[in-house]
Formats: C-alpha cells, sequence, structure tokens
C-alpha cells in the first residue's frame, strides 16, 4: 500500500518524520516522504500524481489546524474515496483535550486522528483500520 | 587560439574579442548575417569557423502547452524543465479540469503531457483526445507514468515518449525532456532562415542565451562576489528574464539544478517598451516611485537618455514586485532572505549603482517593510555571459 507522509506548515520535526517514514516502511508501505514544511496542497497533490492509499501528516508545533481546515475542499474537488486520510502528532497550541481536538479534525475530513498518541499505536489502529475498509 | 563570443539579441549583437566585448545594435532591414558581417567582417576573419560560437534570443522562443496532472509536480517540474531549456512561452492545463480550458487558437511548437508515477494506474482517457483534437501542434511529448504510454501511442501515434520526468520517490528527473527540450529550441533556431546563415562563420552549435545565462550561475558566486542566495535579473530588449537561487522559495521539491528561471515575457526596454509602461501604469505604487524619483508619469511619452533610465528603474521595481508575496501570480520568492542581485543585459550601459540602490530601496523599505537590502553586483563586462558561452557550454 501507498502511504505520502511528511510534515504540515512551518513545522521542521524532521526526527519525528524519519521515524514515521522507518516504521511505515518496517510495516510493508511503500512510502512517499515529502518531509517537513509541507502545504496541504502538496500533500494531496502527491496522493495523485502516487495514487496513494494513505495520506499521513504529522504535526508536532500545533500549526495543523490552520494548514489542514480546507481539507474538505480539496475531498470535495477531487474523487478520493479509496484515500484514507490520516493526522497525527501534537495537534493543538497549549493545553488542548483529545475530546476537543478530534472532532475538529474529523470535521476538516480526517478519517483518524491521533492526538499525542505513541506512533506504533497510532499506526496499529491504522493497520486494523485499512483492513476493515478493506473487507 | 581563444574563442570568438557572439550573442544575437533582439536589440543589439554583443561581441567577445580576446576578451573585449563590444556592443551594436541590430539594423533590422539587413538579414542578421549580413547585418554582423558587416559591422565587424573584419574580427570575424581573424577567427576559424570552429573558433566562433554564437547564441541567440532574438528568435522569441518556442511556445509550449503543459498537460499535467497537479500543479506541485507535474506541471511545476515540467516548467521548470522548460524554461531552464531556453523556452520562453509556457501555458499549462491541469488535467483534471482539462474540460473547462479552452484550447490555443495559435500553433503551438511543443505540448508535454506528464502526470503520475511509473507504478501507478492509468491516468489518461478520451477527454485528452478530444482536447488535443482542438489543438494545433508540430510537436508532441509525453513524459509521464509508464501505463499511459501503451494508450498514448495508439490515440496520437506522432507522440514521443521519454523518460518520466517524476522518478519514483517524486523527484525530478529532468535530463531526456531537457535534451529534448533544448535540441528542439536549437532546431527551431537553425530552421529560422536568418539564423541559418550564421552557421557559414561557425563550426559549432548555436545555443539559446538563457541556457547559456543558466549554465553560467553556479560560477556567478565566486566570479562577480555574488553571495548566495541570489538572484540574476536579466534585463533586455524585449524580455526580463530572472533566475533565482532555489534557497528563495519555499518548497520541498528537490531539483538537480541549483537555479530555476522565470521569464516575463513583454517586459523590455525597448521591443517591448508599450508593454512595459502598461505594466508600470497599472501598478499601485509606480507613482509613489515616480514621485520618489523625482519625475512625473510624462516622462513615459518622452524619448530620452532620462526616459530610458527611467524604464529601467521601473523595469526592475516590475520584477521584483512582480515575484514578492505581493503578486499571487507567479513565484513568491523569499525576497527578504537575498543576500544579492546581480543585474545583466544592457541595462549595466545605463544604470549606476546608484540609481539600482534607489530603486531596492524603495522596494525594500516601501514595499517589504524590509530595512536591510541586498548587495548589488553589477555584471558590467557581461561576465556571466562569457563565463556560460566559455565554461557553460562545449
Amino acid at each position: 500500500m501507498k502511504v505520502v507522509t511528511g510534515v504540515v506548515g512551518n513545522d521542521i520535526h524532521v526526527v519525528a518524520n524519519r521515524l514515521i517514514e522507518i516504521s511505515l516502511k518496517e510495516r510493508g508501505f511503500e512510502v512517499f516522504n515529502l518531509g517537513v514544511n509541507t502545504y496541504l496542497e502538496e500533500f494531496i497533490d502527491a496522493v495523485i500524481e502516487t495514487d496513494a492509499d494513505v495520506l499521513l501528516i504529522s504535526s508536532l508545533n500545533g500549526e495543523a489546524e490552520g494548514w489542514c481546515r480546507d481539507l474538505f475542499l480539496y475531498k470535495q474537488r477531487f474523487n478520493f474515496d479509496k484515500v484514507t486520510f490520516v493526522i497525527g502528532g501534537n495537534l493543538g497550541v497549549g493545553e488542548t483535550k483529545a475530546e476537543d481536538i478530534i472532532p475538529k479534525y474529523k470535521s476538516y475530513g480526517f478519517d483518524l486522528v491521533f492526538h499525542q498518541i505513541d506512533l506504533n499505536e497510532g499506526l496499529d489502529i491504522l493497520e486494523k483500520y485499512l483492513k476493515e475498509k478493506r473487507s | 587560439m581563444s574563442k570568438l563570443l557572439i550573442d544575437v539579441g533582439s536589440t543589439y549583437f554583443k561581441i567577445c574579442d580576446n576578451g573585449n566585448i563590444e556592443q551594436y545594435f541590430r539594423n533590422f532591414d539587413k538579414d542578421i548575417s549580413d547585418d554582423l558581417m558587416d559591422t565587424c567582417a573584419p574580427i570575424i576573419k581573424k577567427y576559424k569557423k570552429e573558433d566562433i560560437k554564437i547564441c541567440s534570443s532574438a528568435n522569441g522562443g518556442l511556445s509550449t502547452l503543459i498537460i499535467g496532472l497537479t500543479e506541485s509536480f507535474s506541471i511545476r517540474y515540467a516548467k521548470h524543465i522548460a524554461y531552464n531549456a531556453g523556452i520562453n512561452i509556457i501555458d499549462t492545463v491541469l488535467y483534471p479540469k482539462i474540460e473547462e480550458y479552452t484550447p490555443p487558437f495559435e500553433i503551438l511548437d511543443v505540448v508535454i503531457i506528464v502526470g503520475g508515477i511509473d507504478n501507478r494506474a492509468k491516468i489518461f482517457d478520451e477527454k485528452l483526445i478530444e482536447y488535443l483534437k482542438n489543438v494545433k501542434y508540430r510537436n508532441i511529448v509525453y513524459v509521464g507514468g509508464k501505463n499511459d504510454i501503451e494508450f498514448l501511442k495508439k490515440r496520437v501515434p506522432e507522440i514521443k515518449v521519454f523518460k518520466n520526468i517524476i522518478d519514483n520517490r517524486l523527484q525530478i528527473n529532468e535530463e531526456e525532456l531537457k535534451e529534448y527540450l533544448t535540441n528542439l529550441y536549437q532546431e527551431d533556431i537553425v530552421g529560422r532562415e536568418d539564423i541559418k546563415h550564421l552557421y557559414k562563420i561557425t563550426a559549432n552549435q548555436i545555443y539559446p542565451t538563457p541556457y547559456v545565462v543558466n549554465k553560467a550561475l553556479p560560477f556567478v558566486r565566486e566570479k562577480l562576489n555574488a553571495v548566495d542566495p541570489f538572484i540574476v535579473i536579466d534585463i533586455g530588449g524585449a524580455t526580463t528574464d530572472i533566475h533565482y537561487s532555489r534557497d528563495l522559495v519555499d518548497e520541498n521539491v528537490v531539483m538537480e539544478s541549483e537555479y530555476d528561471r522565470l521569464v516575463f515575457k513583454k517586459l523590455g526596454v525597448y521591443k517591448s517598451r508599450e508593454n512595459l509602461i502598461f505594466s508600470a501604469k497599472n501598478n499601485e505604487f509606480v507613482y509613489e516611485l515616480l514621485n520618489y524619483l523625482n519625475v512625473t508619469e510624462n516622462i513615459f511619452e518622452e524619448n530620452s537618455k532620462e526616459s530610458l533610465k527611467i524604464l529601467m528603474q521601473l523595469a526592475i521595481f516590475l520584477v521584483l514586485y512582480k515575484v514578492s508575496k505581493y503578486h499571487e501570480l507567479y513565484i513568491d520568492l523569499k525576497l527578504e532572505r537575498l543576500k544579492s542581485i546581480v543585474i545583466t543585459g544592457g541595462i549595466v550601459k545605463v544604470l549606476t549603482k546608484e540609481d539600482i540602490e534607489a530603486i531596492l530601496d524603495f522596494f525594500y523599505k516601501k514595499i517589504l517593510k524590509h530595512h536591510l537590502i541586498p548587495s548589488i553586483v553589477i555584471d558590467k563586462n557581461y561576465e556571466i555571459w562569457t563565463i556560460g558561452m566559455t565554461k557553460g557550454i562545449q
């Protein structure tokens, strides 16, 4: 399965980005890593160019909220029925609770939202989700 | 023996004879070759055909249409390759929305179709074929994913296929398309009757001038004391080219070349003078700028040394404005990061460092609200061109 990943906006957390790439590859995914400082439009275009199954955006400085809220517009514009949209990391600025953050990102169009969750735990959930989606 | 270097521009010839550069205004009543021989025969006759190298920007460039799957990859990569191969005129069509585009009326020199990595499912279908039925072109080339090749070869038999410009890591693969476009540009130059005659005096290939300049850029830091990141603004008679260091762009795309090129095709001070004035009059800051330069808009009606100087200053201002964050149509260069501005082209014979400084001062302080202006490097002796001709091309 193909996964496009990268860090959104003015966020330069390279180490986390690299760990995500390595972990995805270890689980057998074909990974297209756009790296840090990536804009939403580039993520979307990479999904189209590669025909990816998953878009996994990460964000550690809480900026994702500003950068990702137009996801639903892209989902209206293109047919992404087979694509799973995932976001994870530290998704809010300051003291934030998962029960507030998760519905917000789901309303932007993400299928899975991992706020302050361990990477491997998140990837386990993703794999389970993809298995269920396929069946 | 040293080489004789000749640049045929839209407005003048430039000749470098043993390190000494002279320029001559072209006589448009004469064929280029006759004009050149009438003016410089004694110099040309000193050299063997093998020792004469010529480049030309006088043909206006090829018209190109890029049909690509996305803006961020297919279209961006193809544009990058085309500009750096010397092509000037580019239109684009975003393939998923192709039905919303009206095909161009004029005959295009080349259509480039691109989209997808190699191991992606098919992209192109009858929508493309329908669109192409209404496009008139001389050449058509496909540089996208493997799985569309069979379909395209069957439905567009004249199509040439080259290696995908998007590799399997989503990075750019320039070589084959760049070589094809450079050759096409050269064939176009060679095919023009007046340029064809220039082969009577040279045994070497005639290159497009922007290609030569692009090849010189890696040497600019060292030879001209420019500090990275820098831009080169080449203001000519018909067009203005800007070559910029890729450090000035916020994007993740990894390119082989460190530099990109953007062309403003109707922003020159001689052939495109009217367009330059039109563009200036439509800029919201220009009247303030004229005031700052102590002139009025009547300067546009004048035909004097002073008006030429003001037009050149305006050209610098407009180019910077068009590539800044205030103008969304073109690229957004991070001009605050800029360390040097290198000015080349005919403009360097007219403007002094102070004239350029005045414009940069206005632009940086008034528009960017930034108090440090980049260092100005004036390529007085056309070193960029000379380096490109001697070191850049074989």
